[in-house]
């Protein structure tokens, strides 16, 4: 087994040698693909212009072992499209090629193949929407086949979620930022509303460039296959907000404070898609009569609780009081 | 993996305080109150820890955290409604859970990688510590001694592997 895999490993580097060789005579590698899984059938168009690029990297020189490598990455593939920054190189742990040390730079796995693809699709969004064929066009932008939108398994909720994923890292980069800058003490800490107000209209402004396409977005989000991954990126960034808010809770405020901001957040989204003010400027008023809110809520459950306590004792008191004067109080 | 240790500790030790509440709310006045008392901060200690582990690590927190609030309570008053040989049992049987669950925990960090969990399985190490003094505390004050204290015992610790199950998980 373990010899088998060697030939191929072997096979393949020679495939990437003789791909290498190929590539300046421009010979089609058409035929080449048929001997690959069916994944890879549709991957490299012949491109001059890419020649000089080695192709050994990306996607020409997957093998059938590879293809099994890159079924248990695609497991994790909406975890590290979620953290793009992550170390993705690294994800695939199980195959066997890690033992021999073949992951070089030029490697991509699947992952990052998807994430490249979809990544240049969105410039495609405003023309085609949310779908399909923007995937398609962006796949052929970067010299690749419009039959790799097959990847995709959850069509253009693929890349709706991608998109979220990336405008989610952003905005923990940005909150991260801040935070550094205010650990320096480089910057004053902002109150938690304006820094809730600051994070939220921050992360809604992402979706300028997209405002005209969003609701159909919003409307694939809700399709049964995609809600899973959308909540669970929802919940990241109301805990990373919350997180770089200050909040440190460990009791049911942990979840009340995360329903309150996911409500300020998936109304105000609402609101923007169907704005038409300047620059937006009815949903950040939204935004901020929502966040007062919220902080009306909690300072009058403050509120509540401490008129509670002060009934409480008051009742205690007269409580005592009586009993001193039916002469219940005393002892013989 | 780890996060579902620390929210299962969490809500371990907040239950722990919520059932030495409990006991005090009846026993408070009685001789053992004092020895109660001693349990229960030394219980409010590890509760404090394990708010700002589960703060520093980004840990969500059981969200069944209201009803370990009034199921502790519950426990603590009505086995110190039995005497003071019920709250103790009740201890002894809680702690033992505690005890053995942290052991497990212990083992379960060492064998996955002892090197990048010193601190926590230092502090594990310490409470599981403390809880066994407080099962001995409650064996030397006549816990024993309780009517149907086997089944007493059996049914508390029923009731904490379930309580553990369910906090790792919701």
């Amino acid at each position: 087994m373990a010899a088998l895999l060697r030939g191929l490993r072997a096979g393949r580097a020679l495939r990437g040698l003789s791909s290498v060789v190929a590539a300046p005579t421009a010979t089609n590698p058409q035929c080449g693909s048929l001997r690959r899984g069916f994944r890879c059938a549709g991957l490299r168009l012949q491109d001059e212009s890419k020649s000089d690029k080695p192709p050994s990297s990306t996607s020409s020189s997957t093998t059938y072992h590879e293809h099994y490598q890159a079924r248990s990455a695609e497991q994790d593939t909406v975890a590290s499209a979620s953290d793009p920054a992550a170390d993705q190189s690294t994800d695939p742990n199980t195959s066997y090629q890690d033992q021999s040390g073949e992951q070089d730079e030029e490697y991509e796995t699947e992952e990052q193949l998807q994430a490249r693809i979809l990544t240049a699709a969105l410039e495609f969004v405003p023309l085609h929407g949310w779908s399909m064929e923007a995937i398609a066009a962006g796949a052929e932008s970067l010299g690749l086949s419009s039959a790799s939108t097959g990847m995709f398994e959850k069509g253009s909720g693929d890349l709706v979620l991608h998109f979220i994923a990336q405008c989610n890292a952003q905005l923990t980069e940005i909150l991260a930022e801040q935070h550094n800058q205010v650990q320096l003490g480089q910057a004053e800490p902002k109150k938690t509303a304006d820094f809730i107000r600051d994070a939220v209209e921050t992360r809604l402004r992402m979706y300028i460039p997209y405002i005209e396409t969003w609701p159909q977005a919003m409307s694939l989000l809700l399709l049964p296959h995609n809600i899973p991954d959308s909540l669970k990126h929802l919940s990241t960034l109301m805990d990373d907000i919350w997180y770089y808010a200050g909040d440190r809770s460990t009791d049911m405020n942990w979840y009340t404070k995360r329903a309150a901001l996911t409500g300020i957040y998936n109304t105000t989204e609402l609101v923007m898609i169907q704005d038409s003010s300047p620059d937006y400027q009815d949903t950040w008023a939204f935004l901020d009569n929502r966040i007062q809110d919220v902080v009306n809520m909690a300072t009058t459950a403050k509120q509540v609780q401490s008129t509670g306590e002060a009934v409480v004792q008051g009742l205690m008191g007269a409580a005592v009081t009586l009993k001193n004067l039916t002469g219940l109080n005393q002892r013989r | 993996m780890v996060h579902r240790m620390l929210r299962v500790d969490h809500a371990g030790e907040y239950g722990a305080n919520r059932i030495y509440a409990g006991q005090m709310a009846v026993l408070g006045r009685s001789k053992t109150g004092p020895f109660i008392q001693e349990m229960w901060d030394q219980e409010k200690k590890h509760l404090e820890k394990f708010n700002e582990i589960l703060a520093e690590n980004r840990v969500r927190p059981t969200a069944l955290l209201p009803f370990w609030n009034i199921a502790g309570f519950v426990l603590g008053a009505s086995s110190a409604l039995l005497g003071k040989e019920g709250a103790m049992a009740c201890t002894v049987a809680v702690e033992e859970s505690i005890t053995e669950h942290y052991n497990s925990q212990i083992r379960t960090l060492m064998e996955k990688d002892p090197e990048r969990y010193t601190e926590l399985l230092q502090v594990i190490k310490e409470f599981r510590d403390d809880e066994m003094e407080h099962h001995d505390t409650g064996l030397a004050h006549d816990a024993e001694n309780v009517p149907g204290y086997w089944l007493l015992k059996n049914a508390i610790q029923l009731g904490c592997k379930a309580a553990i199950y369910v906090s790792q998980r919701i």
